[in-house]
């Protein structure tokens, strides 16, 4: 039994005799149970998002290096295999104004040699659409609808908080949630109940602005769209008075040990690092860096490490480098994960313009402590033979794969609010590991074993698991893309050997997954003809 | 009892409909002073006891004709200034301390445009233009800063002006001159769209964000509309060729593809070289092309625009009931040829917008909020520009090309308290002789519970309950019993510390972001 389970029953069973007992006294009208809060709100564990926004160019940050496809489609704009910066001796390159100067030289090639960097290669969804709105939209609300007429209105952290927080916006957390540097509040942070977050880009000045700021006015009864938008506009402004002051304190007291200097994403990240070092306990923050879509001239012709690209990817990686050293240094690095996202990637045909057009499957990054994260290359290269009818690269994983690392891994979600908060059962690619002591896990990794037989599987085919002791499991098979394809077994298995049927399956590629409270185990199969 | 459990007794004013149940049907009765506060607030930047008088008693369609005006024959705006006409070199093509003054120049005149629009929609009276200009320049996004520097604004001045003119024309007109502006070719890459090497940008959004909307078009089709649209060029700079003047469009044919191009499933002809001219690729490309996709997407495009701008003028979250409304819209959309002035005539001067469910439920954008408040007190916008910019609504410089998200999205924890500080701060410049002044123009100023219930009225979009009047009178009395009104009023420096007052409390209301 996870602590939390434990601690939900145990409230369970002492809240009829508590409440006998006071009789008299004045009883909160909702329930313990429900008033309990989840996991995440216990753990100080911290997501940092960063929002590549204009869909950047995938092919030209991971270089395909050992590819001559990619020279070939990119004439101007290909970065020469010399020049990029080679992961061990692997087939995995970077642009160099990326890589910065290797190990604790700064930039992402440091970072990998420092065991801090994992990279995702491929990343994105079926049908992709190549509008920067709508793909944001898409990738922000982890939704992906075919009907354009569905408007996202909800972003999946939002949905995450309003679905596990059952008395918010009535009872609001001491310190924002989510906390998202300059801008208008993202849709990221937006929930059918509300917004989850805040926007702020000087805390002296939000203190001085947000201080008072609450309406005189109480909330009205939501009977109809006036009093819907008179509230919302009342809890924005209750927010705003209630944070200033937690994020003012966090702000004096946090200090920073690094130069982020006083622009761009590095000093966002620097906002971010001096509120968690002060105390802010808030849960993800969201920075923005954007300049991506480089449809003209993305890289000086004569010099690869200069131009508009290229000063991006070496404003992401100084930043995130100089925010990983101040973390280390600061003892708070391994509370902390972060990942990039971008809308889309971009054409792997350049177009006349030096540039290149929106695209497809792009790439992520995700950095963190060596135990929080599995630091490699995840998928493989690109492949530039086999592109869509768009000419377009195909995906390798499913956009929501790192989403339910962070939920379930980092956030410690049960694997129902997390299909309920996707909308659809999505395997984690666990890049990220869990951080969260729990008392009993059922299994430990060790316990058992998976085997499919035969591999490959023909017309029918089986699973043979074995464990160390009884324990409750639930089986499923994936796609590779991290989808839910059917279930095997949801329910507990004996002691020893079992075998079980698979359920019928077209040819192709799978992925096995065993769950036991914490514990996860893959493993993969093909299914021929 | 404090004030706050005071104020939770006074909740709503009235019950009312929760949605609305009036159809588009003319709306019948002469219009009421909250009718015309109504109207006003949905089509002006917030109405004045001057213009509400002149609406009270009107029908609604000869109130809204005179809101909408005649752009065809109006009278111009005023110039900004003198370099509007002035040109300057292309700041790529010198060296860095001239681009910085060049660029320099254009962060001040671009500051000037603004400033100079905000003072146009303060002081307009009728026709309202700057509304339905606003609603265009946020629909035809065009950004001062963009990737490649910044568009100079002296075209972002004339696009404006284009803007203005073409508010109430045919929506398929006005996406033609929209396509060949010199601003929006700047912007979108339409200057680098040539022959053998399109450039996509604009010919994706003049769908997907300006006419159609997303999933009514494939890859291909925004692939052939850039090789319509290649070879078109803009004149920007002192030192660029400028064959139609400066501040011009023109044409450069070894630019354009000639050969045929297949759109929306409809052809259009390969030419020659003797019919490779401006002329003949305006009409026989440019215009066939957004011919075909009006004569190809008549449905989509009616149902985009309806609900872009019935979600402007009425309530930005339809519900599931309104789509009879949004239906009959667009058929009179589509019945008129997408004439824009039947549309929006009959939209506002419906029932439905008149439907008191519809009222109040709008969340104001900074400008509303900010010019709104000068309007209605009569004082001016020192540094408006920048106040906007700071509540995310720096104007001709929204964040991307799609525009601001506007609604909800306008009040974040970040841009809530900077609009109040600033209305705030113009409060405090309301002079007290102005204070005086404003008080005695509202009829029944004598009793100060009817000036309270006036003011409320005129300031407030739906009507406050008893106890929160009662709560404003004791801010406004500040101790004095109310007989001692008259006699506050008659002291300009009394009545103005605690006008000020009052108003410091309404702007921070919920109900006073909505309209």
């Amino acid at each position: 039994m996870r602590r939390r389970d434990f601690l939900r029953t145990a409230a369970a069973l002492t809240t009829t005799a508590a409440a006998t007992q006071i009789a008299g006294l004045p009883v909160r009208a909702s329930s313990p149970l429900l008033s309990l809060p989840p996991q995440v709100m216990e753990s100080d564990n911290v997501l940092v998002i960063i929002q590549l926004f204009g869909g950047n160019d995938a092919l030209n940050t991971v270089i395909p290096a050992e590819d001559d496809e990619y020279y070939r489609i990119r004439p101007t704009l290909a970065i020469p295999k010399s020049r990029a910066w080679r992961w061990l001796s692997t087939d995995l390159y970077l642009h160099p104004s990326l890589a910065g100067n290797g190990l604790f030289g700064g930039g992402f090639g440091g970072l990998m040699d420092q065991g801090r960097l994992a990279i995702v290669q491929d990343v994105g969804y079926d049908n992709p659409n190549l509008s920067h709105f709508r793909s944001t939209d898409i990738w922000l609300s982890g939704i992906n609808s075919s009907d354009p007429f569905v408007r996202l209105n909800e972003g999946w952290i939002g949905r995450y908080f309003a679905r596990v927080l059952p008395d918010f916006p009535t009872v609001l957390p001491s310190h924002p949630l989510c906390v998202q540097i300059g801008g208008t509040l993202s849709l990221l942070f937006q929930s059918a109940k509300g917004d989850v977050g805040i926007a702020l880009s000087d805390p002296q000045k939000f203190f001085e602005l947000g201080r008072g700021s609450t309406p005189d006015e109480e909330p009205l009864p939501e009977t109809d769209a006036f009093a819907r938008e008179f509230n919302y506009v009342r809890s924005v402004a209750a927010q705003a008075d209630q944070y200033a002051q937690a994020v003012l304190d966090a702000y004096n007291r946090g200090r920073t040990t690094v130069d982020y200097g006083s622009r761009g994403l590095p000093a966002q990240l620097g906002m971010i690092a001096r509120l968690i070092s002060g105390g802010l306990r808030t849960k993800v923050y969201l920075c923005y860096l954007g300049g991506f879509d480089t449809h003209v001239q993305q890289q000086d012709a004569d010099e690869i490490t200069n131009g508009v690209h290229p000063s991006l990817l070496a404003q992401l990686a100084n930043g995130v480098a100089l925010f990983m050293q101040d973390a280390l240094q600061q003892g708070f690095a391994q509370r902390v994960v972060g990942i990039t996202i971008s809308e889309f990637g971009r054409r792997p045909y350049e177009n006349g313009s030096r540039g290149t057009d929106h695209g497809a499957a792009g790439v992520q990054f995700v950095f963190g402590d060596g135990n929080s994260i599995r630091s490699s290359r995840f998928g493989t290269a690109p492949n530039l033979h086999e592109l869509d009818s768009n000419g377009d690269l195909i995906y390798q994983h499913d956009y929501r794969r790192l989403y339910a690392d962070i939920l379930l891994n980092w956030f410690d979600a049960t694997p129902e609010d997390t299909a309920a908060i996707l909308g659809d059962r999505i395997a984690p690619l666990n890049v990220i590991k869990r951080r969260t002591v729990t008392s009993t896990p059922p299994l430990e990794p060790t316990d058992s074993s998976l085997m499919i037989v035969p591999n490959p599987v023909g017309t029918t085919g089986e699973l043979h698991v074995h464990l160390k002791r009884l324990a409750p499991v639930s089986i499923d098979v994936y796609n590779l893309r991290g989808q839910f394809v059917g279930e095997v077994f949801h329910g507990i298995l004996p002691e020893g050997y079992s075998r079980l049927p698979l359920p019928p399956l077209r040819v192709g590629s799978y992925l096995l997954q065993l769950q036991s409270g914490d514990c996860m185990l893959h493993t993969r199969f093909v299914v021929g003809q | 009892m404090n004030r706050r459990a005071f104020l939770a007794l006074a909740r709503t004013g009235p019950a009312r409909t929760a949605v609305p149940t009036a159809s588009i049907a003319p709306y019948q009765q002469p219009l009421t002073r909250d009718d015309a506060l109504h109207l006003l607030r949905r089509t002006t930047f917030g109405p004045t006891l001057e213009l509400v008088e002149q609406l009270v008693g009107k029908s609604a369609e000869e109130a809204v004709a005179l809101l909408l005006g005649n752009s065809a024959s109006e009278p111009p705006v005023p110039s900004p200034g003198q370099w509007v006409n002035q040109a300057q070199e292309d700041p790529r093509g010198v060296d860095i301390v001239t681009r910085g003054q060049i660029e320099a120049t254009w962060q001040s005149n671009f500051r000037n445009l603004q400033q100079w629009w905000i003072d146009l929609m303060r002081t307009e009276k009728f026709p309202a233009r700057e509304k339905l200009t606003l609603f265009w320049s946020g629909h035809f996004t065009t950004e001062f800063t963009y990737d490649l520097g910044y568009i100079p604004p002296q075209v972002l001045y004339r696009q404006n002006l284009m803007l203005r003119r073409m508010r109430l024309s045919n929506f398929r007109s006005f996406l033609e001159e929209v396509t060949l502006d010199c601003a929006m070719l700047e912007y979108l890459g339409g200057t680098l769209n040539v022959a053998g090497k399109p450039n996509e940008n604009y010919a994706r959004e003049m769908m997907e964000l300006y006419s159609t909307g997303i999933g009514w078009y494939t890859e291909g089709d925004v692939k052939e509309a850039a090789r319509v649209l290649t070879g078109w060029k803009a004149s920007l700079y002192s030192d660029a060729p400028a064959p139609n003047g400066l501040f011009n469009t023109w044409f450069k044919p070894s630019d354009h593809d000639i050969g045929a191009k297949q759109f929306l499933g409809l052809s259009i002809p390969a030419r020659d070289q003797d019919t490779n001219t401006e002329y003949l690729v305006r009409t026989g490309e440019v215009r066939r092309m957004i011919e075909i996709l009006f004569g190809q997407r008549a449905e989509a495009i009616a149902r985009f625009m309806v609900g872009k701008l019935y979600r402007y003028f009425v309530y930005s979250n339809p519900e599931a009931s309104d789509a009879e409304v949004l239906a009959a819209l667009m058929d009179i959309f589509v019945a008129n040829d997408f004439e824009l002035r039947p549309l929006l005539t009959t939209l506002l001067s419906s029932e439905h917008f008149f439907d008191p469910a519809n009222r109040g439920v709008q969340i104001k954008s900074p400008a509303d909020y900010v010019v709104g408040l000068a309007r209605q007190m009569g004082v001016s916008l020192p540094g408006a520009a920048d106040a906007l910019a700071r509540m995310e609504q720096d104007l001709i410089d929204p964040p991307d090309v799609s525009g601001w998200r506007e609604y909800r999205t306008w009040i974040s924890t970040k841009t809530l308290p900077q609009r109040v500080q600033y209305v705030q701060q113009l409060i405090a410049s309301l002079a007290d002789t102005q204070a005086q002044e404003f008080v005695r123009s509202f009829d029944r100023w004598q009793s100060v519970d009817s000036f309270v219930a006036e003011l409320t009225r005129f300031l407030l979009p739906r009507p406050v309950g008893t106890n929160r009047l009662s709560y404003y009178t004791s801010v406004l009395l500040a101790g004095a019993p109310n007989y001692e009104w008259p006699a506050i009023v008659n002291n300009a420096q009394a009545v103005g510390t605690r006008l000020r007052a009052l108003l410091r409390t309404i702007v921070k209301a919920p109900d006073y972001h909505l309209c």
